[in-house]
């Protein structure tokens, strides 16, 4: 494929998403832009890693900030804004990636060659999924998942209009856990194929 | 009156509210309470056109003691505080033509080339320049080209920029202390009580050039190994601050006019022009001097920071008018037990907290009428209230990210260049050098005014 192509992927906590969009980067060859990434970016410009990780995807505390003329003391939103501003630089330089989160299913959809995916999977599947990467008791990864997701809700709803996990949101939503990691892998890299051919 | 007071105390309440949840924009959120406070609290609850004339307060405008006072009298203004507006529009204009022909950025480029790029002295000249300026101009415009010079340095220089952005937001809430010109707080205040740009200069202005001493060294010893640069670089190659000047025939005007406007602030006492007819002046002159560009320097004038104020204005009218305010000053006079250095100190620390975590101009348009009861009721003189509350209610906000607007801005140009702020790492240096500010305040006032 020479076109420029986005794949934004969206995820639930423990859904393995993140581990598809690597292997789904992978098959097509194309960069991954996640949080390693951000990151790598940080330290290439000689900003400090700790700082920008420590704000990636998280939302806004409410109190705690303030907006004065469009300017916000809020580290989440300015952090948000970054990534966002890098997002669409590479995507207005024709780059072709697979992005994970970071709202990119609202801001990238504007070009012409781009899909946005969910991936969700069963509570079972995702608390087994925590518990083994994590390490956690299978109450813990309970409340991890539901903390995470909706930290992430929340995230996404205060920049995009749409909702985070609606369906209509998205061009494509999947359940991992009816074909595992692999095989939704593969559907998706099939999909792809077939939707820009 | 019961009605009326419940009335303009829940929609008081319900504008901070509302004010600190960002959900509407905040000038919509005064116009509206603004408007609710003429309809309810002077209409229904104390079927009052008087209140409503004398908050609305149109009719001081057409008094020639608004424009000039020549005979030292000024107008005690209640309700919407045209002077106020009037001088505030007047400066934005005035500052989107500077910022328009590159002044600000010329500024910075020329200190840190005359200090040869050395970190550690344009760590020093920065905050004594963000002071210097926020005496006259806003601090937000300040910050917003300070720090985004900061942060440009400090890309070529390799050095982190938030102990300077940090240091340079202090200094600005300081400097605006100092004059009647600075910060918001001061031009409700000044205008409100006719104080003039020398009484401020004489009393704030003294105790902010006093902690200002301390806070640069405090921020130099607090921060000197932050400082440091990464690797060497070559100055050669760094841009003129020459380069900065978009215009310069505009730049030789705006700063013509600048320093106009300085010497008309100093002045004003003694020519009797008042801020608002200052205020027009300089703007006129900074629109027929770049009339191509009337339209250009007129969209990026801040109006929604007027409406702001409008609403705002309206809405402490309506605790003052039903008699709120002077509950509240006779309670502070009550905790007191009539000991003036207690009252003083609490007007201080109480506005220096406040303003920590709330905006500090609603707290300090609020607490005008509180300190003119106060004084008038406990016989200490109101000058010296208001100096206490001037630098409680402007240095007050620099302890944490969400007390001042400079603050705000800093942060964000920081964080927007990838290095962002949180309160720990924000208030760490920041409180301490609150307090110190603070407690250097009380100890000057408590010996040079009780």
């Amino acid at each position: 494929m020479n076109k420029q192509i986005i794949i934004s992927i969206g995820r639930e906590h423990g859904s393995a998403g993140h581990e598809i969009a690597r292997l789904l980067a992978k098959k097509l060859n194309f960069p991954l832009y996640d949080k390693k990434f951000f990151t790598e970016i940080a330290h290439q410009n000689g900003l400090n890693i700790n700082d920008i990780a420590k704000y990636d995807e998280v939302p806004r505390k409410y109190f705690f900030s303030r907006t004065v003329n469009g300017y916000s003391s809020s580290p989440e939103i300015n952090v948000a804004e970054l990534q966002f501003s890098l997002l669409k630089s590479r995507a207005a330089d024709g780059d072709s990636f697979v992005v994970v989160g970071r709202c990119s299913d609202e801001l990238l959809k504007s070009y012409p060659n781009f899909l946005s995916i969910f991936i969700t999977a069963d509570t079972k599947d995702k608390i087994q999924h925590i518990m083994q990467t994590k390490n956690l008791t299978e109450s813990q990864a309970q409340k991890e998942i539901i903390k995470t997701d909706k930290a992430r809700s929340v995230y996404h709803d205060y920049y995009c209009k749409s909702k985070w996990s609606e369906c209509k949101t998205y061009d494509l939503t999947i359940n991992a856990s009816r074909l595992g990691i692999e095989g939704t892998t593969d559907f998706l890299f099939q999909f792809i194929n077939q939707y820009f051919a | 009156m019961l009605l009326a007071q419940i009335l303009s105390v829940a929609i008081f309440t319900v504008m901070f509210i509302l004010i600190i949840l960002e959900k509407f924009e905040r000038h919509h959120i005064t116009l509206v309470c603004g408007l609710f406070t003429l309809v309810f609290v002077f209409g229904i609850g104390m079927h009052s056109f008087k209140a409503v004339k004398e908050t609305l307060s149109i009719h001081s405008m057409f008094v020639k003691g608004f424009w000039l006072a020549t005979d030292g009298s000024h107008e005690t203004s209640t309700g919407i505080n045209w002077a106020t507006i009037i001088f505030i529009v007047g400066m934005m204009i005035m500052v989107e033509g500077m910022g328009r022909v590159g002044f600000f950025r010329w500024l910075c480029m020329r200190l840190a080339k005359m200090v040869n790029y050395k970190v550690k002295s344009i760590f020093i000249v920065f905050m004594i320049m963000s002071a210097f300026l926020a005496m006259f101009i806003d601090s937000i415009t300040v910050i917003l080209f300070l720090a985004t010079v900061t942060i440009e340095l400090s890309t070529l220089l390799k050095f982190n920029p938030v102990p300077m952005i940090l240091s340079e937001v202090f200094c600005a809430n300081l400097g605006g202390s100092a004059t009647m010109s600075g910060d918001p707080p001061n031009i409700i205040i000044g205008t409100s009580f006719g104080y003039s740009f020398t009484d401020f200069i004489c009393n704030t202005g003294v105790i902010a050039l006093i902690a200002l001493v301390f806070m640069v060294t405090f921020f130099y010893f607090a921060y000197k190994n932050d400082l440091k640069v990464k690797q060497d670089v070559d100055i050669t190659t760094f841009p003129t601050p020459e380069s900065a000047i978009t215009d310069k025939k505009g730049f030789a005007l705006s700063c013509g006019i600048f320093i106009l406007a300085i010497v008309l602030l100093i002045t004003h006492a003694n020519t009797g022009l008042s801020v608002a007819t200052i205020g027009v002046l300089i703007s006129f002159l900074t629109l027929i001097t770049a009339p191509k560009h009337i339209p250009e320097i007129l969209k990026k004038v801040d109006y929604k920071t007027v409406l702001f104020f409008l609403g705002l204005f309206v809405v402490v009218s309506g605790l003052e008018q039903t008699g709120i305010l002077k509950i509240i000053a006779d309670f502070i006079g009550k905790i007191s037990g009539g000991n003036i250095y207690l009252m003083i100190a609490i007007i201080i620390w109480i506005s220096a907290i406040a303003s920590a975590f709330i905006d500090n101009i609603p707290f300090a348009a609020t607490m005008i009428p509180v300190v003119q009861t106060l004084a008038a009721s406990s016989g200490v003189p109101l000058t010296t209230m208001t100096w206490a509350l001037a630098m409680g209610t402007d240095v007050g906000g620099s302890a944490t990210p969400i007390g001042a607007s400079a603050n705000v801005v800093g942060i964000a140009v920081a964080g927007k260049a990838g290095y962002p702020i949180g309160w720990k790492n924000y208030c760490a240096k920041a409180v301490p050098a609150t307090i110190i500010t603070m407690l250097i305040a009380t100890v000057y006032i408590f010996v040079v005014y009780l």
